[in-house]
């Protein structure tokens, strides 16, 4: 009888599930089952790359793939460093989630919106430019000025932050309220950094 | 932050997760937030070798989707040793990864961008190149980067480095990837010999005027030099 998913998981299940699902420890996982689980795939399905390519144009290889990375995680499934548990998944649930998963977004606002839809390797449109230091360390008296050097940029779409790297001079320490004011303060001066190059509505 | 804003959540290498993301995830689905789910898997880590970590990678992304309501994912592969997305070996696990999803499903993804070199010089616009062409030629919707320097550098970086990641992008777009493939290799050989040795870059403040915000004429400078380079190996630039 073909297996029917009662419903989609999602993070409320897998909240459920890291609570009782079968206990592993992390040292186990990550010296044991990754590596042998990856190093099995990889035999069983004869994955082996050519080096010339850095991206594939053999079919079987690129099928391959996704058969092994999909029995890679209904193997194993995922693990909860919180529980010491593993969050187990079916290869229907993941079909599932995949059939959910949007083919469209719409990032920013107005005219400054952007539409990410799914594009082919030999696509003639190119994808999102989204500019930013991507989490990398900034000085804040200079926060403002960098932000806008991607914002004005004819060729980006919508910005990724950097991290400022003190908050009026503190440190924004993990779990403290400078690390709240820090992260308001990043979204507040991207936001105006757009609004200086009279692209508001970009996305972030 | 607004809806339309990507909310981003880091998955653990590899395939792990801890509960305080699923609860800012929990936050953002009640919210009707857009959802990135990122995970940068190891080249050289846990999984091992080229195939082991792109299998890994597959399944990262099969993840963001299942138990983390993505609605995209943000990929990273990054080499053990050199901390960088830009070295052959991520680009390859990226590549392949995203030829992978890209040939099954219609999942949205993206990458992230680590190279080596700090701003002011050809090498950092040059390892940006190499991946911003594999992205396009690997059917990527969105590049989001780029964190000269590793990313771990006080203000090293600067909106030159997205320039040249959207105008390479654009070179590429509509290319065969056996074309692309050839370009990498020649591109990725300019580069990859430095690792150990780069050129000294400069940071924000050196190679931008902070007021006017405007880079200097000697970024200027080492931006057309690259353009060059690119050209040279068959990108086509339209400005």
């Amino acid at each position: 009888m073909k297996k029917v998913v009662e419903r989609p998981v999602d993070v409320f299940e897998a909240f459920n599930r890291a609570k009782t699902g079968p206990k592993v420890s992390e040292k186990e996982w990550d010296f044991k089952i990754i590596p042998q689980s990856a190093s099995a795939l990889k035999k069983k399905y004869g994955i082996k790359f050519n080096e010339k390519e850095v991206i594939p144009t053999d079919k079987d290889t690129i099928n391959s793939l996704f058969l092994a990375g999909m029995e890679m995680l209904v193997q194993n499934g995922v693990y909860c460093i919180n529980t010491g548990r593993v969050i187990k998944v079916t290869e229907e649930e993941v079909k599932e989630a995949i059939k959910k998963a949007p083919d469209k977004l719409v990032i920013g606002e107005g005219r400054d919106a952007v539409d990410m839809v799914p594009r082919s390797p030999q696509d003639s449109r190119w994808p999102i430019v989204q500019g930013g230091p991507t989490g990398a360390p900034v000085s804040e008296e200079i926060f403002l000025p960098m932000m806008q050097s991607y914002a004005q940029e004819a060729i980006v779409d919508c910005i990724v932050s950097g991290v400022m790297n003190t908050v009026e001079g503190n440190e924004p320490f993990p779990n403290s309220p400078w690390e709240i004011k820090g992260t308001r303060m990043e979204v507040a001066l991207v936001r105006q950094a757009c609004h200086k190059v009279g692209r508001p509505g970009m996305g972030l | 932050m607004r809806a339309s804003d990507p909310h981003e959540m880091s998955l653990l290498n590899e395939l792990k997760v801890d509960l305080g993301g699923l609860q800012m995830i929990a936050g953002w689905i009640m919210n009707g937030d857009i959802i990135m789910i990122e995970q940068m898997p190891t080249f050289g880590g846990y999984a091992g070798g080229l195939e082991e970590t792109t299998i890994v990678d597959v399944s990262s992304h099969l993840i963001a989707f299942t138990i983390c309501n993505a609605d995209f994912h943000l990929d990273g592969p990054v080499h053990v040793r050199w901390g960088i997305t830009t070295a052959r070996e991520p680009l390859t696990v990226a590549g392949h990864c995203n030829m992978a999803i890209d040939a099954n499903t219609h999942l949205l993804t993206s990458n992230q961008y680590y190279p080596l070199a700090q701003p002011c010089t050809e090498m950092c616009l040059l390892e940006t190149a190499a991946q911003a062409i594999t992205d396009t030629g690997s059917g990527r919707e969105l590049m989001s980067g780029s964190a000269a320097a590793k990313g771990v550098a006080l203000d090293y970086t600067t909106g030159m480095e997205a320039r040249i990641m959207g105008e390479a992008a654009k070179a590429v777009a509509g290319m065969k990837v056996e074309t692309v493939n050839e370009i990498l290799d020649k591109l990725i050989s300019l580069y990859e010999g430095n690792y150990r040795n780069p050129p000294q870059g400069k940071t924000f403040q050196q190679c931008y005027d902070v007021v006017k915000v405007t880079p200097t004429p000697e970024y200027v400078e080492v931006y057309g030099k690259a353009v060059e380079t690119l050209e040279g190996l068959g990108l086509k630039f339209t400005f």
